[in-house]
């Protein structure tokens, strides 16, 4: 990290909680701009709840999140996404009854064509911008190998290409912070090293900050440059890789109290 | 039994009864039109159509009678006036679940059946309202002349209305389609499947929703409008939530998220329940009436079983949209 003193995402004693469960309570991280941060932790810490009150899914009911210094907590998801904030879900949402192209342009920014008015008022507003967007979904998705795939429906993909596709549709949002939340989970092994692969080349050729949630240690491990970790609510740690790896409060929390050695994880 | 086919058959010949036929099949194409973009577009269950249809027919009924507007502003004053309630009932519970917001539709279409039965001095209550179709009985005249002038011409004097809202249903479809090939159609369909993903994209689903609403808002009240015109006076009992649901037998027949589908499901949906005036059985009035929803009802359940994506549907959306 060359720059590591700008955050970009800057989460401060947050909390969500449903009836009586406190899903968060308290958590307090900060992603840096340019990172590959992962967020680990065992079943039920709360991280997709994380996830979900950052984004504006869920409830904010006590804390900060700040966004390259702006504070969104209480927005709307539409407004944070457009802000630069796009995230993915662990069930993966394809649209399965829209082709694989449409699932592309719906994500595309700025398309004036999404006003009543426009679409009446001003058309080749909308066809240039549609045509732009088209030509962006072609690229990506040749670069995603989901080419073929464009006009099929999306429900006909694979698990794995429909966690690629989202990926992509992603990207098509113009993000510059990226919330995965496994990204890897029911991707097939080639796939998953793909997808890895291109969270590397998308953070060095465009800059996109990458916050994900997952539990392939090795992926963790040897793809972030920062791990975070959750249990109960909070944020127990976070470190390096190695820190974090080696830390006795990660080992307990998370691999169940069994101390593996570092080198058996990397 | 022949008899009664007989009969049938010789009320099926007449111009009179498919003008009859054809103007509420039009009238009902503008209805499930509003159906369509809801139900077949947005995901939006909207189970009230039928209230939005009254407001239609009242409030450019009270607009003419009452404050002298003339016919086509009554039209538009009309359609504001059932846009404006959409945007109350969708603001209070469009972030509902689904299922509560079909509950709460249909309740607020009550809500308004009710308060036109029940406010006397503005809507004529039980009696209804009369005398709001004179400039209508005018251009119906000068377009039956028009209509005679080139040997074209019927008993009952309907094939100007139907003319006009046929012509009205097709320019809805022909609208509808634009906008749904549209990025904001776009948008509609990816709320439909997964709101959830559309808002994650940074679409505003509640803004979405609401120009649905108020779209569909806006073909009820012209249904509503033209139904008026068809019986000449409004009454409460026009708009019992049975108009909403005969709306979704027409969609659910023609085929979820298609426009054209609406219009074919409209024409045959009338012709059987028109049809079955003209079984002869020894059955009374009411029975017979009854029986006329027992027929489409059977057809639906044909429908359901051997093409559950109604005859225009897409099966592939059907099946992959879970």
């Amino acid at each position: 990290m060359t720059d590591a003193s700008r955050s970009m995402l800057e989460v401060r004693d947050v909390t969500c909680s449903f009836g009586g469960l406190r899903a968060v309570d308290g958590a307090t991280l900060t992603v840096e701009e340019g990172s590959i941060t992962a967020l680990i932790g065992p079943n039920g810490a709360g991280k997709t709840t994380l996830f979900n009150v950052v984004t504006g899914f869920c409830p904010c009911q006590r804390g900060s999140v700040r966004l390259s210094g702006r504070e969104i907590a209480r927005w709307a998801p539409h407004r944070i996404a457009r802000l630069g904030m796009v995230r993915t879900f662990q069930l993966t949402k394809a649209l399965s009854a829209m082709p694989v192209i449409d699932n592309m342009l719906l994500a595309a920014a700025d398309q004036p064509g999404e006003r009543l008015v426009n679409v009446v008022l001003r058309p080749r507003a909308v066809r240039a911008r549609e045509r732009e967007a088209r030509e962006q979904a072609r690229e990506l998705l040749a670069a995603f190998r989901l080419e073929r795939h464009a006009d099929e429906y999306a429900g006909t993909l694979s698990g794995g290409q429909r966690k690629l596709l989202e990926l992509a549709r992603a990207l098509m949002a113009r993000p510059r912070l990226l919330l995965l939340d496994e990204p890897l989970a029911g991707v097939n092994p080639s796939l998953g090293r793909e997808l890895l692969r291109h969270m590397q080349r998308l953070r060095a050729e465009d800059g996109i900050t990458f916050l994900f949630i997952e539990h392939d240690m090795e992926a963790v491990m040897n793809h972030s440059d920062r791990v975070v970790v959750m249990a109960e609510g909070r944020v127990i740690l976070s470190g390096s890789p190695r820190a974090v790896a080696a830390d006795e409060r990660v080992i307990d929390a998370y691999l169940g109290g069994k101390h593996v050695p570092l080198e058996e994880i990397v | 039994m022949t008899s009664s086919f007989a009969l049938a058959l010789g009320g099926l010949t007449e111009v009179g009864f498919w003008s009859g036929v054809g103007v509420l099949a039009g009238i009902y194409t503008l209805l499930a039109l509003g159906l369509q973009i809801n139900v077949g577009f947005t995901g939006i269950l909207n189970f009230g159509q039928a209230g939005f249809m009254a407001i239609g027919a009242y409030a450019m009924a009270i607009l003419v009678i009452d404050f002298d507007v003339p016919f086509l502003l009554a039209v538009l004053g009309a359609i504001g006036v059932a846009v404006a309630f959409a945007m109350v009932v969708g603001m209070s519970s469009l972030r509902l679940r689904a299922d509560y917001f079909s509950i709460a539709t249909l309740a607020a279409a009550e809500a308004v059946r009710m308060f036109a039965q029940n406010a006397q001095g503005v809507t004529g209550g039980n009696q209804g309202l009369y005398g709001f179709d004179v400039a209508w009985a005018d251009a119906s005249r000068q377009i039956e002349e028009w209509l005679s002038a080139i040997g074209v011409g019927d008993a009952n004097g309907l094939l100007p209305l139907l003319l006009v809202v046929w012509l009205v249903a097709l320019l809805a479809i022909v609208a509808l389609r634009f906008l749904q090939r549209s990025p904001w159609g776009r948008v509609l369909r990816a709320i439909r499947e997964d709101e959830d993903a559309a808002r994650s994209l940074g679409k505003n689903a509640l803004r979405f929703r609401l120009q649905s609403l108020a779209i569909a808002a806006t073909l009820g009240a012209l249904s509503g409008v033209f139904l008026a015109l068809n019986l000449s006076f409004v009454n409460p009992q026009a708009f019992e939530p049975q108009a909403s649901f005969i709306g979704f037998a027409v969609l659910i027949l023609g085929g979820l998220a298609s426009y054209g589908g609406v219009a074919f499901g409209a024409l045959i949906t009338w012709t059987l329940l028109e049809a079955t005036r003209f079984v002869d059985l020894p059955l009374s009035d009411t029975q017979i009436a009854s029986l006329r929803f027992v027929l489409v009802g059977l057809l639906l359940i044909g429908l359901m079983a051997f093409r559950p994506q109604g005859v225009f549907g897409k099966r592939q959306e059907m099946v992959l949209g879970d």
